[in-house]
């Protein structure tokens, strides 16, 4: 399995005490597959995204990717598993600033001592449309633009997972289609493992597993045909 | 109440938490110039508090080389109630080989008229300088191993030493005191052999006046009955102008650098608002998108900044009157003179008028730059992209306010040429740090996307910081690159000034000075030590000491205003030649054995500087006789070399009878020095040998405290530019927390992210360092070659410390605010942006 979840928990200490994000999730995603993950809002699924990207350490059970137990890795263990293992993508593309477009996207490249780390960027730039925008910073950016950023930037390493949590929320329904076809389009070239949070049941549907969420637990899981 | 005023008091509603860098950097530059103003008022009330204490008296009346007339002294005691004579002297005390340099003060059984002399073992002082006895200062009883008890001699007499002298209350009228203190009765004096004519000596008559005298009055009366007596007047109300002066200067130089402290605080200040405006960004753009004008939203928040600046520069005053109070009796212990502390409102008001305009300066931009962004650019500038000038009616209020403020300045300080000249200086050191942050950012964008920098996430991620959009490199070189700045400029002059004095100056001076020297000792001094296979070179000159009184029958005073030439009595020489080494660069030097008319050769640059030509008349008083002479040659003289120099040689014929000494000057290999010292003495106990290193170290020493109340000067504004680092960083932290965030999620570990945030911090250290060396050494360069003329040689050393302290400091404010980006969970702060 390439992620697999056991009896996972999180449970957050807030100002109004402590609050139960997650309850007993347990859970395998096998290779290549692409799941969505789905809910009402407030149902923990981005929190089980967080936890299958090591953001986020659960407070009881296990959680493990590729045969690594996350919840047994300190911080920088953690960051360099998903250096080499995994991409992500935000919502609001979490972009940094002071960088350029060329510049996030060979980030992880550099930080994994890749020697050819600006040229990948530069191809992956180019795969998702923006070979005209490298010296750009994201500010002088559109959203779907960003995003576009935000997919290379995921996916220049190569990652054998890629957690995409709303990756179209923040944009409208033309964009937010163009972003999902790249998307896919990435997972298929690289063939990644997808693990897609949305809200959207059409999105959902182009994935391999549908697993809903409400209240911190699993609810239900469709499989599509082609999956099994 | 009108919409501005009411929008800002909704606005205050919500505290001062985001204004603790904008409080404290007003406060800080507020405090230390409050702070100084108070401790130099203090001194100076004081002085005027204890005046009749220092001065020894009501008045003082004061004659060179010469004892009062007894017409003089009958009209003292005709309006005195009471009067005493001091003569002050230098001589040499003797003690079997040894000889130490001394100020003796001669005095009579009326003094001290105020006040008491303390003495170890406390003895009246009637007793203790009874017959031959001295009281003299620890510092003479140490070099000479002297015990209370034990013989020393003066001149050609022995004294017994009664006691140690522990205060003597009228400090003030020792000006520039090269030996320790000897204090003997008049009449001892007899028998000595010291005090002859010609001897250089002052005689100080005190006086204590009825209650009802008009001081005035009375200096008028006694001018006028003793035209061109050459006396020189003091009373109660100016004790020791000499040291009031001294600590009115060096107040007034440490104000200027107060106010490079306010500089640096204000840009703290400014980055402080436009990061306030920043985060009110939305609710600007509300009030304007529901009907409120450009202006009504400038005066809300210029009346929300008025506010704040009022808190904090109470702040300030108050730290202002705190910290004097509290470092009291460690300023008291240090200085020779009262103290008067206290809160004194006069250098409060000027604290708060400096610390008043300089918040209005450095908020007006970002504040004007608010009225003429329309509603949605409003929301762009969220980004930090917009850089719009504000319009050019704001601009000319700013540069009229920094108009008023070095205007004020200028005219508070007392020292307009230097005021202009440091906010001169703020100014274009400010401009070039500027242009130097632009510079800064400029390189770390090429070379963030250079390929020197691919491969190296955290050098390249720290580039990026720094040259990226909306970093905070602006502000960081601007504010430690000016407080390192004076440091770096104060660094600079010390070591060039302590470099011009300790190590050119005694190469090119003479070892020792010798005055006193009688003409018919004259032959024999020569004839010993130009004997000496050890002696390099003896310089002698005839001296008498004279007041440059008229020019062209004009008052010279009028003429000349404060030049130094006027200022009290000069050495005047005569020769019949010019003396070996003289250059005359205009005129003629007189015809030898010329008898007529007085004629007189004067020092080419003092002349320039008073605006004295050739053909001029200019009156010289000498011992009370007016001398009428006209100017007839220009000299090269370098007072430099601390050789003989005069300002003016006579011909011998216009001061024929003139009492005079005369004066020497001893080039020797150092180890010979004690042996020729002891040679000539023994000769004749009356000539006073003045040791050049010795006053050498006094000038140091002097130069040493003047340096160090600098560096305090500049370590406040240091510290306030320390403040607005941390202001830096922690307005940072929000960026850098998410900035970690992200780059944990694509992998980096907290130590490359730690890496990166501390070469960004000392990249942007080191390159305000390094400008603040430039801009230090160009203002040290300026100031030694224009003002000391003197030399002037980079210090590396103090350049040293600068650039890496400066970047060590960035990194210390920097990694301060590290620790909750480096600590905090990636999912939270990247949810928590969503």
């Amino acid at each position: 399995m390439v992620l697999s979840l056991n009896d996972a928990a999180l449970s957050l200490d807030g100002a109004a005490g402590r609050v139960d994000i997650l309850h007993g999730i347990t859970l395998d995603i096998a290779e290549r597959q692409t799941v969505g993950l789905v809910g009402p809002s407030g149902s923990g699924k981005s929190s089980l995204l967080m936890l299958m990207g090591g953001l986020e350490r659960a407070t009881g059970g296990t959680v493990e990717a590729l045969g690594r137990d996350l919840t047994a890795l300190d911080e920088d263990a953690l960051a360099r598993f998903r250096r080499d293992h995994m991409g992500v993508v935000f919502q609001s593309f979490h972009l940094i600033p002071t960088m350029t477009a060329l510049e996030n996207v060979a980030t992880p490249l550099e930080l994994a001592g890749k020697r050819d780390a600006f040229d990948r960027a530069a191809e992956e730039l180019d795969a998702v449309g923006l070979g005209h925008r490298k010296g750009h910073y994201p500010a002088q950016m559109s959203g779907g633009e960003q995003q576009r950023v935000a997919l290379a930037r995921a996916a220049a390493p190569r990652p054998d997972i890629l957690l995409a949590d709303e990756p179209t929320g923040n944009l409208d329904q033309s964009t937010g289609e163009q972003i999902m076809d790249l998307l896919f389009g990435l997972r298929d070239r690289h063939g990644a493992t997808l693990v897609l949070v949305t809200h959207s049941m059409d999105l959902a549907n182009r994935c391999d597993r549908t697993i809903r969420l409400v209240d911190g637990r699993l609810e239900s899981e469709a499989v599509r045909e082609a999956a099994e | 109440m009108t919409p501005a005023a009411t929008i800002a008091l909704r606005e205050l509603r919500g505290g001062l938490s985001g204004f603790r860098i904008f409080l404290l950097c007003l406060a800080l530059g507020v405090a230390a110039i409050a702070a100084v103003g108070s401790v130099r008022v203090s001194i100076s009330e004081g002085l005027s508090r204890e005046g009749r204490t220092i001065l020894g008296g009501d008045a003082e009346v004061e004659y060179d080389y010469r004892t009062a007339t007894p017409e003089e002294r009958a009209y003292f005691e005709s309006i005195a109630t009471r009067v005493s004579e001091v003569v002050d002297f230098r001589s040499m005390a003797v003690v079997g080989d040894e000889r130490a340099l001394t100020q003796v003060k001669a005095v009579d059984d009326a003094y001290p008229l105020v006040g008491a002399v303390r003495t170890d073992p406390p003895l009246p002082l009637d007793e203790a300088l009874d017959g031959d006895r001295v009281v003299i200062h620890p510092v003479l009883a140490a070099r000479l191993g002297l015990e209370v008890g034990d013989e020393m001699r003066l001149g050609d007499k022995p004294f017994t030493v009664a006691a140690l002298l522990e205060s003597e209350p009228d400090f003030g009228a020792g000006g520039f005191g090269l030996g320790p203190r000897t204090l003997v009765r008049a009449e001892a004096l007899d028998g000595t052999g010291l005090l002859s004519e010609g001897s250089l000596f002052e005689s100080l008559y005190r006086m204590e006046l009825p209650a009802t005298t008009d001081l005035d009055a009375a200096e008028a009366a006694l001018a006028a009955a003793f035209p061109d007596s050459g006396m020189r007047w003091r009373d109660r109300r100016n004790a020791a102008p000499q040291v009031e002066r001294f600590v009115d200067r060096v107040g007034s130089f440490l104000v200027l650098v107060g106010l490079a402290g306010l500089a640096v605080g204000g840009i703290g200040v400014s980055a402080a608002v436009r990061t306030y405006l920043a985060r009110k960004t939305p609710v600007i753009a509300t009030l304007k998108t529901v009907g409120a004008t450009g202006s009504t939203i400038f005066a809300a928040y210029l009346i929300q900044i008025a506010v704040l600046a009022a808190v904090g520069i109470a702040l300030g005053l108050a730290l202002g009157v705190v910290i004097p109070l509290i470092a009291g009796p460690i300023i008291q212990a240090r200085l020779p003179i009262p103290v008067a502390l206290g809160i004194h409102p006069l250098p409060l008001m000027e604290a708060a008028l400096y610390g008043a305009l300089t918040a209005l300066i450095f908020t007006l931009w970002p504040l004007a730059r608010t009225r003429d962004l329309r509603a949605a650019s409003l929301f762009r500038e969220a980004t930090g992209t917009g850089r719009a000038l504000p319009r050019p009616a704001d601009l000319a209020v700013i540069a009229g306010l920094v108009v008023l403020l070095v205007g004020l300045a200028a005219w508070l300080s007392g020292i307009p040429d230097l005021a202009l000249w440091a906010a001169g200086g703020i100014v274009v050191a400010l401009l070039v740090l500027v242009g130097a942050a632009w510079g800064v950012r400029a390189l770390a964008r090429r070379l963030a996307t250079s390929r020197f920098a691919r491969g190296k996430p955290a050098l390249r991620l720290a580039l990026g910081a720094v040259g990226g959009p909306g970093g905070d490199a602006t502000s960081v070189v601007l504010s430690l690159g000016l407080g390192l700045t004076v440091l770096a400029a104060v660094g600079q002059i010390d070591a060039n000034m302590r470099a011009a004095i300790d190590r050119d100056l005694p190469e090119r001076a003479p070892a020792y000075f010798f005055v006193d020297i009688q003409t018919d000792q004259l032959d024999r001094f020569l004839t010993t030590l130009r004997e000496d296979p050890q002696v390099e070179r003896v310089d002698t000159a005839p001296m008498m000491r004279g007041v440059l009184a008229r020019i062209n029958g004009v008052d010279a005073r009028e003429v000349a205003g404060d030049h130094w030439v006027v200022r009290g009595d000069r050495g005047i020489t005569y020769a019949d030649q010019p003396p070996e080494g003289t250059q005359v660069v205009a005129g003629e030097w007189w015809p030898e054995d010329y008898a007529g008319p007085p004629q007189v050769s004067f020092a080419e640059e003092e002349a320039l500087e008073i605006g004295i030509e050739l053909g001029d008349e200019v009156t010289v008083n000498i011992l009370g006789r007016d001398i009428d002479a006209t100017v007839t040659s220009f000299r090269n003289v370098d007072f430099s070399t601390g050789g003989l120099g005069f300002v003016m040689t006579l011909n011998p014929a216009a001061v024929a009878g003139a009492p005079h000494t005369h004066i020497a000057t001893l080039y020797a290999e150092e180890e010979a020095e004690a042996r020729l010292l002891r040679a000539v003495a023994g000769d004749a106990p009356n000539i006073t040998a003045i040791r050049v290193r010795d006053a050498i170290d006094l000038v140091t020493e002097a130069l040493g405290a003047l340096a160090a109340a600098t560096s305090w000067g500049a370590g406040a504004t240091l510290l306030t530019g320390f403040v607005v680092l941390i202001g830096a960083a922690a307005a940072g932290e929000r960026a850098r927390v998410f900035e970690a965030a992200v780059l944990k999620t694509v992998g980096a570990a907290r130590g490359t992210i730690l890496a990166s945030f501390a070469l960004r911090s000392a990249l942007l250290g080191a390159a305000a360092g390094i400008v603040a060396i430039a801009a230090g050494a160009t203002a040290g360069w300026g100031i030694m070659t224009f003002v000391m003329e003197a030399p002037y040689r980079f210090e590396w050393v103090s350049a040293l410390v600068i650039v890496v302290g400066g970047a060590l400091a960035t990194v210390l404010a920097g990694l301060l605010f590290a620790w909750r980006p480096l600590a905090a969970r990636p999912a939270r702060v990247l949810r928590s942006a969503d």
